[in-house]
């Protein structure tokens, strides 16, 4: 989460340690920029106007919604997400008319796609050994 | 399309205020589609089978299976009792026609012989699918007999007659506890919004929250909320929320359930087992929300990742993504698809927002 040129936030997925399913990466930015907000005295709402998030997927529908509900005005992403993808995929949740769910966004797509792929596809091996083979392939 | 309550009310639901009713999939809920065709008279009852088999080489009506294709006449005092479907309308070249309806030897490719036993071919609207619930079925049925395989559960539940009397004390019992909820928030200046999250199968409460959103995090919604806590009942959690007491959890970790051994049934045990040993914390497996309002989007999605078993809410709200914007609960591209059920408590759950 980039705000004036400098990182306020920088999160990971941390569903595993919270055994929380929502903790998705923007999910953890997000808390990070407020807590820089809570230290530096500043108010979240000015805050998030001016933050441009940049992921290496497409945030899912959840996050989407999140970052709609801050109106950030901005997303820059690598590759698309076949399965839960928010911005366009599954729904297009940024675009969608939702007055009562902050406010619409802009999305950059395809920036160093094939890498976010392949780190996609590292990161559900190492998730769900068990998982099988044909649902692995369906996500890139 | 509503569902139909012109039944008289039953004995069960005369106790309760309010009504539960199932939001079903945009496919099972929605008006349907027809197409256009040419129908005929059959002039002689005897030639039936004979042109049904005529017709169906000619014009098989492919994907149509449920549509009969012959109908008894509706005037009772037509020479001809019985009606035959010749060919959609899409079947024919339209630029021939100029809107007008074709003639039966038309119809049949000008062959004279086939025309034998055919009267004069009229226009009729066809169910361009099978029916899934009871009200598609009769709305189909209007305009041209079709063949209906009825879901018995669905039925039921448009009726708004699943659930039993003892089914429905249950509900107003857990939604009774998120409107208390509802109301704690409101009094530390939140959104007067509450969720508890159950497992139906030992009737207990695991997790109570109310709406956080003007905490320091703006997107404590309370169904984000609840979730977490249940997080911190198995171990994990993202936030704290020892400045809001309202919000509380009950431990629900294997150990929790091991040092208490007899307390609850093993079938709690098994299914969380089922959940952690994939290594993917589905953390509401097997369990239910209740909330007083509909959810939004983000919300609903947090619901699909934390694979909740059915969600019960009071009233539904203008962006909310269990029926009202979106049916986030029956979309077949997610991995995960679960019940919903509204107006549990409606005029109670509606009455929050006047707080
Ligand atoms: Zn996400
Ligand atoms: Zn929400």
């Amino acid at each position: 989460m980039v705000y004036n040129n400098e990182i306020l936030g920088r999160g990971r997925n941390e569903v595993n340690e919270t055994k929380n399913a929502t903790r998705h990466a923007e999910m953890v930015a997000i808390d990070q920029v407020l807590e820089w907000c809570h230290c530096n005295d500043k108010d979240p709402g000015d805050v998030f106007e001016r933050t441009v998030l940049y992921v290496t997927v497409e945030p899912c529908i959840m996050c989407a919604g999140a970052l709609r509900l801050l109106r950030i005005p901005l997303v820059v992403y690598g590759c698309k997400n076949d399965r839960f993808g928010g911005c366009g995929s599954v729904l297009d949740i940024p675009a969608d008319d939702l007055p009562q769910t902050g406010a619409p966004f802009k999305c950059i797509s395809g920036y160093r796609a094939e890498e976010a792929v392949e780190m996609l596809k590292m990161f559900y091996k190492q998730e769900n050994p068990n998982a099988p083979k044909s649902k692995a392939r369906k996500k890139d | 399309m509503e569902p139909q309550r012109k039944r008289r009310k039953t004995e069960e639901s005369d106790t309760f205020l309010w009504e539960v009713l199932p939001v079903l999939s945009e496919e099972l809920s929605q008006g349907i589609e027809f197409l256009q065709a040419y129908a005929a008279p059959i002039i002689n009852k005897k030639d039936t089978s004979h042109l049904v088999k005529k017709l169906a080489a000619m014009y098989p009506l492919e994907g149509l299976q449920h549509i009969k294709r012959v109908r008894a006449c509706r005037d009772k005092h037509s020479p001809h009792p019985l009606e035959i479907i010749v060919c959609l309308a899409s079947d024919l070249n339209s630029k021939e026609e100029g809107g007008t309806i074709p003639s039966i030897t038309a119809l049949l490719h000008n062959s004279e012989s086939d025309c034998t036993g055919l009267g004069e071919p009229f226009l009729v609207q066809i169910p361009a699918f099978p029916p899934l619930t009871r009200p598609q079925f009769e709305e189909a049925s209007r305009h041209w007999p079709t063949s209906f395989h009825e879901d018995k559960q669905v039925t039921v539940a448009l009726k708004g007659e699943l659930f039993s009397k003892d089914e429905k004390a249950t509900m107003q019992k857990y939604m009774e506890q998120a409107i208390e909820a509802a109301k704690a928030g409101k009094e530390e200046g939140m959104a007067s919004v509450g969720a508890l999250i159950v497992d139906p199968d030992i009737d207990a409460v695991l997790a109570v929250a109310h709406d956080c959103r003007n905490s320091p995090n703006p997107l404590l919604h309370a169904v984000m909320v609840c979730i977490d806590l249940i997080a911190h009942g198995q171990g994990g959690g993202a936030y704290n929320y020892k400045k809001y007491p309202a919000c509380h959890f009950v431990p629900t970790d294997a150990s929790h359930y091991l040092a208490n051994d007899n307390s609850l049934p093993s079938v709690n045990l098994s299914s969380l087992e089922q959940a952690t040993e994939s290594g993917l914390p589905y953390i509401c497996t097997g369990y239910d929300l209740y909330v007083t309002r509909e959810p939004c989007v983000m919300c609903a999605m947090a619901l699909v990742h934390s694979r909740i078993r059915r969600v019960f809410f009071g009233v539904i709200s203008s962006d909310g993504a269990l029926g009202t914007k979106y049916k986030i609960h029956t979309k077949k591209d997610l991995n995960h698809r679960f019940e919903v059920f509204k107006g549990v408590m409606e005029q109670d759950c509606q009455k929050l927002s006047q707080l």
